[in-house]
């Protein structure tokens, strides 16, 4: 236990740092790092002609680098098409995605699978695993899909971190729903990308496992300088990130900057909700 | 890829249709191959001591492809015998004359009567089996002989073609046969085909020796070569076996292709999600292609290990089944045959990657998005390549169908076959597009009632499902009808014409024999053919040709010069079935003229051999033209016992067969020949080897031979495709189902009961194979048609269609039945309402 624990310790020394993200944000970061991953002008429509959906209008965001956001917005507002499309997972109608500095537009399939495969990590709501393989095959899975073993310990230290270590050989089937996603999250981290996306990951759980999914991704983001995004309804998970952004109609309308208090992000949704209702009738 | 094989144990349910698939694939194939590749040629056992044989040469080949030999006359034979008995490295030389002797035995033939046409033999002859004398003293005059099982002096009856006899043994051997003098064998013969050596030297260089004495005269065979000289009748049994053998291999492979195909299909688009995971996290189309093809190398070969000992197992245990039915030699075994079992290891494994090469492709292109959206909606049903190959499989099954009738008979049953795979094929092609149409209209009726909304909606969605479901139900009606309804088309034909033609006589004919012998013959009032074999050379070549000797007074009547050039010189039956359905080669009846119209023989044919001279040969126009022969034309005619002469052509008369000549010559020339069946016109008269039978039911003894094998085959084929379909179907809706659980879930939690959710399930399944139904109702249509106009093409005459309704309704409703249990399986298993674990 204690030497799964000093291995992250050992490699990233530098984390011991930024145990308080508070001020140290907004003032040098922004201006030493590029953004990890940065929307210009995204337009993203689906089907064409009549029946077309512009499920993001022109969207100019960026995800600075070792900052955790919760994106929010009443449904189908486009938070998902967000994060596909900053994701390379959806191509953008019209604008530029850059990942890391690279530009995807011109990437090939084959390519931009490879980009994903080292600089990407994802977590879904639901369907993360591979029902065929253990907990540790899953969380392995992407370094052996790059061609690469994981060295000895690699994912048990994975594994460790999100407090798994003992269920390395169990499969999906014999995980509960909170642990599941835990090794969802082990997953998408085992290959330190740039750039975390997750798609409402705590909206199949209950307040419990849902509290212990955002205290990973927390921890994540203080301890390992690791950049999440992360789309949510709930108040009280959008609290965790440093960073809230209120999505309408495939447009940023709003933003909270900050650890946010979850009373003052409901207010936001609420008063979002109420113009959407006030537009509609 | 690593993962595989744990892909596989995981989600064995979505790989289960495919291992059944090809398991059973490579049963059929293996145990079919084993069977075929056991059942080679073989010498003769009594030929076992000698290497090196010579035969008569070959002078082509005949209608069915089996070679033509000419026979040595006695002298020729003796002469070439007594040169090679001469080479340095030869012990002896014998001439093995061939003739019919069967024992009696309280005045029965006993023994398989066509192997007793070749049991008797020339006394020099045993050595070449080895054959030794245990007692006794070899046979010296005529009516001695030797042979297995009596002891000497006993006095044994026999039946030869002149009739019953009494000989002597005077030798017990150790090898089968009769063994007579040799210069009696050489009378009792049609000419020597055989001359057999025995040698203390080296075969390779007794054989060239043996080759420049023989010259041109004579065809030197060694080692394997010998394997040539298995009698032509054993040959066509082993014929008739590997006709249904190579039917059973390719139906199995094509099946098995078929089904898999379809599975791949199906498992692949069940596992959109896990695939556009893979994605997701980082895998490359290639690499997903990659595990897609090492998981189904795993399944294949864990298939295909399963079927190969089934195959190879069954397969001896089927010989004696095989033998008995006469599809096999008497003897025949299984053996292990390795090539077969690679064959059908490989057949399938190559049908498994080839399944799953279809769906791969498309399967690893797909967009990692597709993880993450729950849409019901499939992929596009049908793509570019699918409408191609769909539409190519189309027209090459039309275009081949109807090019039926302007192909070889040989080739005929094979590509008609051919087309109507196709024609499946493009079925199960373009199913995708005519489902929605069909369900549309299918469930129109119903289109309110919550049952039928949920079916109609729910097929309409999984097109891809449906016609997975549908393609294995389209290959068992499609082949149970196609193959019922061009036999019952035949078959109708054949009641026509055998109702309208059989006079109301009674015949003699053979019991227990192979034909009648002269005796047998004389003994009756009535009219008879005695049939043989000419070689007739004109244009440069050489051909065969089945030829008859007919009584002295009858043929004088065809050659008098007031005789009728469009009378038939046989209006009796013809019971031997249209090529195409399976005939024996070679067989036909002919029970001879009929009374109203030939010459009586008065129990007197060929007493008087060439008394009053008669020569010449009629022939009827078709054989005339194809001679180029008319009236006067002398034709160069070779006998069976290998003398020739040339016979001017007397008449042209329609006559069957083709060569009509004086009885008693075919009886001097062919001393073994044996007639077929007397037409009496006097009360019968009881011999050794013959009974009384009506002409109908004579006919009808031939008709159910050939039922009996075209009912066998058919019984065989349909209940493979059924069988194995039958599988698909089950398996295939077991899948589907079992993958729909959370939907039907979904459905209960909406109120629907367990009745309800089982009646939607069932809808959908009848629907599916409702749907694979009409199109192989359609497929067999356009395929019977095709059979039909090349029938009608090859005849002349109009044919009509005969639609085997029955067992169209019966493989349909089996389909029904098991696509109803199969899908009520998974919906009656998961009853609860709780969420299943796992994916
Ligand atoms: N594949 C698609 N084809 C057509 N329209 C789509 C597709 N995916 C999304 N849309 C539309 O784009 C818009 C944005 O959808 P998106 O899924 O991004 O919303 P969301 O904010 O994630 O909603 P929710 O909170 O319900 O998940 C919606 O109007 C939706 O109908
Ligand atoms: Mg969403």
């Amino acid at each position: 236990m204690s030497v799964v624990l000093l291995i992250p310790l050992i490699l990233y020394p530098a984390l011991l740092c930024r145990r308080f993200p508070d001020g140290w944000l907004d003032g040098m970061t922004r201006a030493h790092t590029p953004p990890a991953v940065e929307l210009i002008a995204v337009t993203k429509t689906y089907g064409a002609g009549e029946q077309a959906v512009i499920a993001l209008h022109e969207l100019d965001v960026s995800f600075p680098a070792g900052t955790f956001t919760a994106v929010m917005g009443p449904s189908g507002s486009g938070k998902s098409t967000l994060l596909h499309c900053a994701a390379g997972l959806d191509r953008a109608t019209s604008g530029d995605v850059i990942i890391d500095g690279i530009p995807i537009g011109g990437l090939s399939e084959r390519a931009l699978t490879k980009l994903r495969r080292s600089r990407v990590g994802f977590v879904f709501q639901a369907f993360n695993l591979i029902g065929a393989l253990t907990a540790a095959q899953n969380v392995a899975l992407p370094l052996r899909l790059a061609g690469r073993s994981p060295a000895p310990g690699e994912v048990t230290a994975m594994l460790g971190e999100v407090g798994l270590a003992d269920r390395a050989g169990h499969r999906p089937s014999e995980l509960s729903g909170g642990q599941q996603q835990r090794v969802a999250i082990a997953r998408a981290l085992v290959t330190r990308p740039a750039v975390l996306f997750a798609d409402e990951p705590t909206g199949a759980l209950d307040a419990r496992s849902g509290r212990e999914v955002l205290r990973l991704l927390r921890a994540a983001v203080d301890h390992h300088d690791q950049t999440i995004v992360m789309v949510t309804h709930d108040p009280l998970a959008a609290a965790h990130a440093d960073r809230v952004l209120f999505l309408a109609d495939g447009r940023v309308v709003d933003s909270l900057a900050g650890p946010a208090g979850v009373q003052e992000i409901a207010v936001r949704t609420a008063r979002l909700e109420e113009a959407r209702a006030g537009v509609a009738s | 890829m690593r993962f595989a094989w744990q892909m596989v144990r995981h989600r064995f349910a979505s790989f289960a249709g495919t291992f059944v698939a090809i398991t059973l694939g490579v049963a059929v194939v293996a145990g079919a191959a084993t069977l075929y590749l056991s059942s080679r040629p073989e010498a003769p056992e009594r030929y076992s001591a000698s290497p090196v044989l010579v035969r008569s040469p070959s002078v082509g080949e005949n209608d069915y492809g089996e070679p033509e030999y000419e026979s040595w006359t006695a002298t020729e034979a003796t002469g070439l015998a007594t040169r090679l008995a001469k080479l340095p490295g030869v012990t002896a030389a014998a001439a093995d004359p061939m003739f019919y002797v069967q024992r009696l035995i309280d005045g029965r033939a006993t023994g398989d009567p066509e192997a007793a046409r070749l049991d008797g033999h020339a006394w020099s002859s045993a050595a070449l089996g080895g054959y030794r004398l245990a007692a006794g003293t070899a046979p010296d005059r005529a009516g001695e002989v030797a042979m297995a099982g009596s002891p000497p002096g006993t006095r044994i009856d026999v039946l030869t073609a002149e009739g019953p006899a009494t000989w002597t043994v005077t030798g017990t051997t150790d090898g089968p046969g009769f063994y007579v003098p040799d210069a009696v064998a050489l009378r009792m013969s049609p000419g020597v085909r055989v001359i057999g050596l025995t040698i203390d030297g080296d075969a390779a260089t007794v054989a060239t020796a043996a080759r420049g004495v023989a010259g041109s005269s004579g065809e030197v065979v060694t080692g394997g070569e010998r394997d040539s000289l298995e009698p032509a009748s054993v040959t066509r049994v082993r014929w008739l076996g590997a006709q249904l053998l190579i039917a059973l291999v390719g139906l199995g492979a094509f099946a098995a292709v078929f089904v898999v195909a379809s599975t791949c299909a199906l498992s692949a688009a069940q596992r959109r999600r896990e695939i556009g995971l893979l994605r997701a996290v980082g895998a490359t189309p290639g690499q997903v292609r990659r595990m897609m093809y090492a998981e189904t190398l795993v399944i294949a070969v864990l298939a295909a290990l399963a079927g190969l000992p089934i195959g190879a197992l069954t397969a001896p245990l089927l010989a004696g089944p095989f033998v008995d039915a006469g599809l096999e030699p008497a003897g025949f075994t299984g053996t292990v045959q390795p090539l077969a079992l690679a064959g059908a290891f490989l057949l399938g494994v190559v049908v498994a990657l080839a399944g799953v090469a279809v769906v791969a492709r498309r399967a690893s292109r797909a967009p990692a998005l597709d993880a993450l959206r729950d849409a019901a909606v499939e992929w596009r049903a049908m793509t570019l390549l699918r409408w191609i190959a769909g539409v190519a499989a189309a027209v090459g099954g039309v275009v081949l169908l109807a090019r039926l009738s302007a192909m070889s008979i040989t080739v005929r049953s094979t590509a008609g076959l051919g087309g109507a795979m196709l024609l499946l094929t493009a079925a199960a092609l373009l199913a995708p597009v005519v489902i929605v149409p069909l369900v549309r209209l299918a469930t129109w009726p119903w289109r309110r009632a919550a049952t039928g909304m949920l079916v109609r909606e729910g097929t309409l969605v999984a097109v891809r499902r449906v016609a997975s479901t549908a393609a294995p139900v389209l290959l068992t009606v499609g082949f149970t009808v196609l193959l019922t309804g061009t036999i019952a088309t035949i078959d109708n034909i054949q009641g026509v014409d055998d109702a309208a033609k059989l006079p109301a006589a009674t015949v003699v004919a053979p019991d227990g024999v192979p034909g009648l012998s002269d005796t047998a013959v004389t003994a009756q009032t009535g009219t008879s053919r005695l049939p043989t074999r000419v070689l007739i050379t004109h244009g440069g070549g050489t051909a065969g040709y089945d030829a008859a000797g007919v009584p002295a007074t009858e043929f004088a009547e065809l050659t008098a010069p007031t005789a009728s050039p469009s009378r038939s010189a046989t209006p009796g039956a013809t019971p031997s079935k249209p090529a195409g359905s399976g005939a024996t080669p070679g067989k036909s009846a002919t029970p001879g003229g009929s009374p109203g119209e030939t010459a009586r023989s008065g129990g007197t044919p060929g007493r008087t051999p060439g008394s009053d001279g008669q020569s010449g040969v009629v022939l009827d126009p078709a054989t005339a033209k194809e001679l180029g022969a008319a009236r006067g034309t002398v034709l160069e005619l070779r006998w069976a016992d290998g003398t020739d002469e040339r016979v001017p052509v007397r008449a042209v008369v329609a006559a069957e067969p083709g060569v009509l000549l004086p009885r008693e010559l075919v009886r001097r020339h062919d001393p073994a020949a044996l007639t077929d069946v007397v037409l009496l016109d006097g009360p019968p008269v009881a011999v050794a080897g013959a009974r009384v039978m009506p002409v109908r039911d004579y006919v009808q003894i031939d008709i159910d031979e050939e039922g009996r094998l075209v009912d066998l085959f058919l019984a065989v084929l349909i209940g493979l495709t059924v069988g194995y379909t039958g599988l698909a179907v089950a398996n295939t809706l077991l899948m589907a189902t079992a993958a729909r659980r959370d939907e039907f879930r979904a459905l209960r939690l909406a109120g629907a009961t367990t009745g309800q959710v089982l009646r939607v399930t069932s809808a959908e399944a009848v629907l599916a194979v409702a749907v694979g139904t009409a199109l192989a109702a359609l497929v067999a249509v356009i395929s019977l048609e095709g059979v039909r106009s090349a029938v009608e093409a090859e005849l002349d005459r109009a044919v009509p269609l005969v639609v085997p309704w029955g067992a169209a309704v019966a493989v349909t409703v089996v389909c029904g039945l098991v696509a109803v249990a199969a899908t009520a399986g998974p919906v009656l298993r998961h009853r609860g309402l709780t969420a299943g674990g796992g994916s």
